[in-house]
């Protein structure tokens, strides 16, 4: 074998085991340099899948938190003589809702309402929905008290107000209290029974005058008020829908003088002070729903029953001062005068009626009409006739008292000190016993989901009072006008005209 | 003199044209909005009559149950598809915006079908089993006689009627953390299509390329399919009706449109895709 051959054999078995790695290396590559990008990869979706899994666990607990809320910015015009500015501008409500579900069958919710300057929260309360017949739901906290118009959404309401009788026992709507609710799920009923601490909205004097009712509406007098509701929905066929339904109202508020009256202004016993003047009521409710010419409602309550308003006890005193000096007796004489006079207004439990009817229709998606017709009498025992003249007096006493004191002497000195308390024991029938009734008229136009236009007249008539209670109060004067007394014996004009903007959300 | 007859003529014409035009019914718009589980088959009415009735348009959209019932009670829609009867909140929100209860129009059936992926050997499930795997209980196969794998949920968002149906007939309380929500049906089985391990949840129409797993009412009993039988004679446990709501009587062009879907030709739409016939 030559040298060549061998050099040749050599060459090739070098590179053959040089190249083979080569070629091997090169056979591999397409798995080799894949498998890392796929495991990377995979570590990739792993770790996008652990960050998707934790933020839709933080979005899980933020779709438990709901926001709502509206404003209601709007012009009033005024019509009567006594209301000046006759129109302004104004924010009627401005309202943010949170509610919170932390877990199933629990719901905290907090409203607050904001107005120019003032805020108050409107509602604050926890719901506990019992979660195994889906029936029952405890509340407590601020929440509305249970009542058709007082429920219904200050955002929906037709008339752009609720009507005087509720104003007038229900203010502000919304009352401190805890609720039990039950609404079975199959059977269109539902029965609440609240109690309340019963002083939320209203002006209740003490013996001072000074309103009891603090900006906390921390109950006062131990006296709770019950209050239940009963609704049944019955369906109509293809025409519609009627519910029908009833509640009761069973409280009392604390007398602050010995003296209850009657709703006619007469005596009707001593009570101690401190002692429970009850006010009870019930109403009947009842909202029919017609598939009439693209849908009608017809709805309206009427209620009845006594209220009760606390007298009050107010002590006023001043002092004056004279002097004078009697030379030939060489005397100075010094008085000094301290008058007390003390007022003292009795309870009085005043029978009432006051009822409401709405007629609403809608025209297509985006109008509504609607009319109201309600009236209040705040004392059905009196007619206008009585105004100004049903009247309690208890016997005054005057009496007066002088004590003299002889100072040094050489100089006399005489002080002299007059004591007079005068007091008076009365109260007269007026204005608050006055009925109303009231037709008001209105426009919504729906713009879209979140903006409401409305317009609505308000047409209020008084009860007119005899000639005795012509003019039972209500001065006015225009600046610079002449001071008037509103004259009750005839209707006094008193129109609103409302135009009103609401965004929704 | 010819020229100013044939100017007279024409001037004719065009005023009659228009007067003829301006005469004519303007295009009807009916809006038609909510539930994903229905979204295929109101496209499908609304793509068939429109070609007869050329005159109206009707603009068809998903979202969910709750948006669309939503959308009614706003007003933005003139139908609402449902895979779920409306609450009674719904309806007092109905009742205070537009004085209406609403009409209820059961316009399909509808078989809740459980979708498995289809190398899943497991076959049938117990409607208190699957309410366990859905309630997080039940977390691996072989508790339900599968293969020893860890069991992947996927299922709706919560404005889903689809959704709230399952929620209140099988799983019977809160749905597990770990279910991944998915937005509409051909999601769910998707996900499951491509998850050898995974569990779903939607209607009959769109259960392509996944099995169906048979459900029984207890342990006792048989175990079914969704089938225009089973659903009919109720043998199939989770079955339903879809929905049509509107706010008032329905007239017009919206009565002729729910009275065709309730027809002959709408129910026969309603067999192709995949559901069953309300009646």
């Amino acid at each position: 074998m030559n040298m060549k051959k061998i050099s040749l054999s050599i060459l090739s078995l070098g590179m053959l085991v040089f190249l083979a790695p080569v070629h091997s290396a090169k056979a591999q590559s397409p798995t080799d340099t894949l498998a890392p990008q796929v495991s990377t990869l995979r570590d990739k979706i792993s770790g996008v899948e652990e960050r998707l899994a934790t933020a839709e666990a933080d979005l899980a607990k933020l779709t438990k938190i709901k926001f709502s809320g509206y404003v209601q910015a709007q012009w009033q015009h005024f019509e009567a003589a006594n209301v000046f500015p006759s129109n302004y501008l104004t924010i009627r409500r401005a309202r943010f809702k949170l509610q919170y579900e932390p877990a199933k069958g629990v719901a905290l919710v907090l409203q607050p309402d904001f107005e120019p300057g003032n805020f108050v929260v409107k509602e604050a309360y926890a719901r506990l929905n019992e979660t195994w017949m889906k029936t029952f739901s405890l509340w407590a906290g601020k929440f509305n008290r249970p009542n058709y118009e007082v429920e219904y959404s200050s955002s929906d309401l037709e008339c752009l107000e609720r009507s005087r009788v509720i104003k007038a026992l229900y203010p502000g709507e919304y009352a401190i209290g805890a609720k039990l609710e039950v609404t079975p799920p199959r059977i269109p009923l539902k029965f609440q029974l609240a109690v309340f601490n019963g002083n939320d909205g209203q002006t209740i004097p003490d013996y001072n005058g000074t309103n009891q009712n603090s900006a906390d509406n921390k109950d006062f007098d131990n006296y709770k008020d019950l209050m239940g509701r009963l609704t049944y929905a019955f369906k109509l066929g293809r025409w519609g829908g009627l519910t029908l339904g009833a509640h009761g109202y069973y409280g009392a508020v604390r007398a602050t003088t010995d003296t209850l009256l009657k709703s006619d202004y007469t005596k009707d016993k001593v009570v101690k002070v401190g002692s429970a003047l009850s006010r009870n009521w019930v109403g009947a409710e009842m909202q029919f729903y017609a598939d009439i010419l693209g849908g009608l409602v017809l709805k309206g309550e009427y209620i009845m029953g006594v209220n009760a308003f606390p007298g009050f006890n107010n002590t006023t005193s001043s002092t004056s001062f004279t002097s004078s000096v009697n030379a030939t007796k060489d005397t100075v004489t010094q008085t000094f005068t301290t008058t007390k006079t003390t007022s003292i207004a009795p309870n009085i439990r005043k029978n009432f009626t006051g009822f409401y009817v709405y007629l609403v229709k809608n025209i297509g998606k985006r109008n509504q009409f609607a009319i109201r017709y309600e009236s209040y009498d705040p004392n059905a025992k009196l007619g206008g006739g009585d105004l100004g003249v049903k009247a309690y007096k208890a016997n005054s006493n005057t009496s007066t008292t002088t004590k003299n004191t002889i100072g040094a002497a050489g100089n006399v000195l005489v002080n002299k000190v007059v004591n007079s308390t005068v007091v008076n024991n009365a109260l007269t029938s007026g204005t608050a016993d006055l009925a109303y009734s009231q037709i008001t008229l209105a426009w919504n136009y729906y713009f879209d989901d979140n903006i409401k236009i409305s317009l609505a007249y308000e047409i209020p008539m008084n009860e007119k009072a005899g000639t005795a209670g012509k003019v039972m109060s209500g001065t006015y004067s225009a600046p610079g006008g002449t001071p008037t007394k509103l004259d009750y014996s005839n209707l006094i004009h008193q129109n609103i005209l409302t135009l009103r903007l609401q965004a929704k959300f | 003199m010819k020229k100013s007859n044939t100017i007279k003529t024409i001037a004719g014409v065009i005023l009659l044209a228009v007067i003829t035009v301006s005469f004519m019914p303007a295009p009807k718009k009916i809006t038609i909005k909510g539930s994903d589980t229905m979204v295929i088959i109101a496209q499908k009415w609304a793509e068939v009559y429109m070609k007869s009735h050329p005159e109206v348009t009707l603009q068809v959209t998903g979202g969910g149950s709750g948006t669309g019932i939503s959308a009614l009670i706003n007003g933005a829609t003139d139908i609402c598809n449902a895979s779920r009867p409306m609450k009674q909140s719904e309806i007092d929100k109905l009742k205070e915006r537009f004085g209406s209860l609403g009409v209820e129009i059961r316009c399909a059936k509808d078989g809740i079908t459980v979708y498995l992926n289809e190398s899943n050997p497991l076959k049938e499930l117990s409607i208190k089993q699957l309410g366990g795997i859905y309630t997080g209980k039940i977390k691996n196969w072989k508790e339900v006689g599968g293969p020893d794998e860890a069991i992947k949920l996927y299922g709706r968002e919560n404005s889903s009627g689809t959704y709230v149906f399952f929620q209140e007939n099988v799983v019977k309380g809160d749905y597990a953390a770990s279910c991944q929500t998915l937005p509409g049906t051909s999601a769910v089985v998707n996900a499951v299509k491509n998850d050898k391990y995974g569990i779903g949840y939607g209607g009959a129409a769109y259960s392509k390329g996944v099995k169906h797993c048979l459900v029984k009412r207890d342990d006792k009993s048989p175990s079914y399919a969704p089938s225009a039988e089973t659903i009919k004679n109720g043998t199939y446990p989770i079955s339903r009706y879809l929905y049509m709501y509107v706010r008032n009587r329905p007239t017009g062009e919206m009565k002729n449109y729910i009275d065709w879907i309730l027809g002959p030709e709408g129910q026969k739409l309603v067999v192709e895709q995949g559901y069953f016939p309300v009646k």
